[in-house]
């Protein structure tokens, strides 16, 4: 089960991954994220502190944009991962490639 | 040759008949006429009863024959039949009576051989009259048969047969000899006479119709007994015909039966709406039990549902509402009431005890009606009955009634049958239609699963230095593990293991065209980061942009002890030093085939080497093994993988790998499967023979 809230703040837009990204749903957040893009968003933040799991196919959604972000100038950050899901980014070297933060306020710093 | 031509029994028997009562009628005149002039004719009156059991046997024949040619005609054909033969008897009796008070005084009203001739007709056409209603009633009396009836039955004819006889015996007198076999004969046909069970599946209208009929037949067999009886009065000079126990039973056999017909449809009237009814029921309940056949819908039993609640209670309006997949109400059968009134006798229905009791979640629907007065000007009760698959309410059927307490237990109860039927017949069309998708669907897992294992390798190559064994399970998906050996000379191996991202088909696919990868570059003998650059590169032409591959390359080199490594974002390899007694997990960075489709990869890219001694371990796994959760949701993760090494490390390759995935089965519970693939590759390092 995977629950995407939006909330937009002045310069950033955050979505919020409540519970497990598989993939079933990892259209869904593939959606959200071009709807996003599509909106003009510069900034987006990603807060993970209540996702649980996330699958490769996951994974592949945020992998998709790396290059489309870098070639457009949009920054997309991830904070908040707890432990395991932060092995799973990781181990497969999107660590590298995405910025992932601890908390909010790192995220924001970026 | 000779050739039997097809004879015809019911013409036939009918010749002979007509020939019969000519050759009677002739015999009979013929001894009057002696008789009148004293002449002395020595025609004996055996003849003219032989030639009258003949004419009776075959009168017999040819309406057995013709009852059974129109076996299908129903139940009022054949009273109307027998009517209409009664009615022709009556009339032709009727026309002689008329002639001859027309004649008056006249010598010609007086002339005996005449008045021989009138009776022979009338004789004649009572037998018609009486042999075909007796036919008829035996198709009625044997309609639902047994049996003991036919057994009745066939008694009851041969009696007949053996009163035919009778006349050889007393010659047509009233003796008590004669009393007694007509006694007889008519308390056998009382006793069949109680075998009416064909009218209850009359209609109404055709009840009505039999009783006209029936009226017909008890009249003209009536006044036809009256006319036998005066003849036999009058009739000194003649031989008498008609006195015949034969004819008599057969009279007093056709008037009770047809009096109990009469009385009984009668009386059955006022109830035969009720035996319809139950039939209606009974069909709409076969029609509903029936499943949908393939081209219809679920609408269509929902139609017949509707029709058959309306008219099991005689409701006055009723509706159905049907939630769709969204949870939207809509409402659909709407029938006997407008759209504004329904919605205004819907929302006080609603409001009202206990239909407002109706919760839509609730598990507990099922076969549950609401039952209630009404406080509307026009309607006074209704009645709601949730229609339930799978303890899942999806819709609801409204019934109202302008009548107070319009539903009774009987109504209610065949309802709650229709329903339940229903739903039956809709559930099993939705799991009709959902086994042919996951047919489909099947079957197109099977083929994925096919190409899938046939990418495993069956051998694994090594020489005695070191054992390895591989163990690859999928889910019941098909998964993208991935793992493969090549021996490269001078004792050095190459070794892969693969995660392939996604599942199903396409995932069998991609993992096909890593294995294409290994198999072109392997032959190039190239080092583990070299191999990580050039397959990413390659494969960065042919990956869907959101699917990736997680591998791991080592180069064994058996004769300096060590291995060469690199990681592709694939999960970190565990290595168990002999001599320390404990396992460690390579640290390297590394990044997934796939992410990154450009030059820039090589910087990501690492290597490393290890050494080994013999006793030492090397576990390649897939991540299903440590993300694999048990019941509360933990995963089996690197410790434990860890702890299950440690555990068995003196076992042989094999049996660790057993061990291992003994472990963790264990963590998971059996009742759990894990929903991910998982793959294990255990290479044990051995002494080396000298």
């Amino acid at each position: 089960m995977l629950k995407i809230e939006t909330t937009h703040d002045s310069n950033f837009t955050t979505l919020h991954l409540i519970g497990e990204v598989d993939a079933s749903n990892s259209i869904e957040l593939d959606e959200q994220i071009t709807g996003l893009v599509e909106s003009g968003a510069k900034k987006i933040l990603v807060d993970g502190t209540k996702l649980e799991y996330i699958s490769s196919a996951g994974l592949g959604v945020f992998m998709s944009y790396i290059e489309d972000f870098q070639e457009n100038e949009i920054s997309l950050v991830i904070y908040g991962l707890n432990e395991r899901v932060y092995q799973v980014f990781r181990i497969l070297g999107l660590d590298q490639l995405i910025k992932i933060k601890s908390d909010k306020e790192e995220a924001l710093r970026v | 040759m000779l050739k039997l031509p097809n004879l015809n029994i019911g013409k036939i028997s009918l010749l002979v008949a007509i020939m019969t009562w000519l050759a009677l009628l002739f015999v009979d005149i013929t001894r009057l006429f002696g008789k009148i002039n004293q002449l002395d004719s020595s025609i004996a009156p055996e003849i003219s009863y032989i030639l009258q059991i003949i004419f009776f046997i075959m009168v017999y024949l040819f309406f057995h024959h013709s009852i059974q040619k129109s076996e299908k005609s129903n139940f009022l054909d054949l009273i109307w039949r027998g009517a209409s033969t009664g009615l022709l008897a009556t009339v032709v009796s009727l026309l002689i009576s008329l002639f001859y008070y027309m004649l008056g005084d006249s010598r010609l009203a007086s002339d005996p051989i005449l008045k021989n001739v009138f009776y022979h007709i009338d004789f004649g056409f009572i037998t018609l009259f009486l042999v075909s209603c007796t036919l008829l009633w035996k198709h009625l009396i044997l309609y639902q048969k047994n049996k003991r009836i036919v057994n009745q039955w066939q008694g009851f004819e041969v009696g007949l047969l053996i009163s035919m006889f009778f006349v050889f015996f007393n010659q047509n007198s009233l003796d008590y000899s004669f009393l007694f076999g007509l006694g007889v004969l008519v308390i056998f046909g009382i006793s069949l006479s109680v075998n009416l069970k064909w009218i209850p599946y009359l209609t109404f209208k055709e009840k009505w119709k039999s009783i006209l009929y029936l009226v017909v037949i008890l009249i003209s067999s009536s006044y036809l007994f009256i006319q036998i009886l005066s003849y036999s009065s009058s009739l000194t000079p003649y031989l008498n015909l008609t006195d015949n126990l034969f004819l008599l039973a057969l009279f007093a056999f056709v008037f009770i039966y047809s009096l109990f017909s009469f009385l009984v449809t009668l009386f059955n009237l006022p109830t035969s709406s009720v035996f319809e009814q139950k039939l209606v029921e009974a069909i709409n309940f076969q029609r509903l039990s029936q499943s949908i056949k393939p081209g219809q819908n679920e609408n269509q039993v929902l139609d017949i549902l509707m029709d058959s609640c309306m008219s099991a209670a005689y409701v006055d309006a009723a509706w159905m509402e049907i939630l769709d997949v969204k949870g939207n109400r809509n409402v659909i059968h709407q029938r006997f009431i407008g759209n504004k009134e329904r919605k205004e006798l819907q929302k006080l229905i609603e409001e009202t005890k206990p239909f407002s009791d109706f919760i839509w979640d609730s598990k507990l629907n099922d076969s549950k009606t609401f039952i209630g007065k009404l406080t509307d000007f026009k309607y006074k009760s209704a009645m709601i009955i949730p229609l339930v698959i799978h303890k899942k309410t999806l819709g609801k059927i409204y019934l109202v009634k302008e009548v107070k307490d319009g539903f009774n237990k009987e109504m209610t109860n065949i309802i709650a049958t229709f329903v339940g039927q229903a739903c039956i017949s809709v559930e099993n069309y939705r799991l009709l239609n959902e086994a042919l998708k996951n047919e489909r669907y099947k079957e197109e897992l099977q083929i994925a699963q096919r190409v899938q294992r046939s990418l495993l390798p069956s051998k694994l190559h090594h020489d005695d230095s070191f054992q390895i064994h591989g163990f690859s399970e999928a889910a019941d998906e098909v998964g993208g593990d991935y793992y493969e050996t090549q021996a490269l000379g001078e004792g050095k191996y190459a070794i892969i293991i693969g995660d392939v991202s996604g599942k199903g088909t396409s995932a069998a696919f991609n993992m096909s065209q890593m294995k294409g990868v290994f198999h072109s570059l392997v032959q190039l003998n190239p080092s583990p980061s070299e191999f990580l650059i050039k397959a990413n590169s390659a494969l960065s032409h042919c990956l869907e942009r959101n699917h990736f591959i997680t591998t791991s390359y080592y180069v064994l080199d058996t004769v300096a002890q060590e291995i060469t490594y690199s990681r592709a974002g694939h999960c970190p390899t565990l290595f168990f030093k002999a001599k320390e007694n404990a396992s460690e997990y390579l640290s390297i960075d590394g990044m997934g085939l796939g992410v990154l489709r450009s030059k820039l990869y090589e910087k990501y890219v690492h290597q490393k080497v290890v050494s080994y001694e013999p006793g030492d371990i090397m576990i390649l796994f897939t991540d299903g093994i440590i993300e694999a959760k048990n019941q509360s949701g933990e995963e089996f993760g690197y410790e434990r993988l860890k702890k299950s090494v440690n555990g068995s490390h003196e076992l042989t390759a094999s049996q660790i790998q057993q061990k291992i995935i003994e472990d963790m089965y264990e963590f998971i519970g059996s009742s759990s499967l894990p929903d991910d693939d998982y793959s294990l590759l255990v290479i044990k390092f051995l002494q080396k023979p000298q």
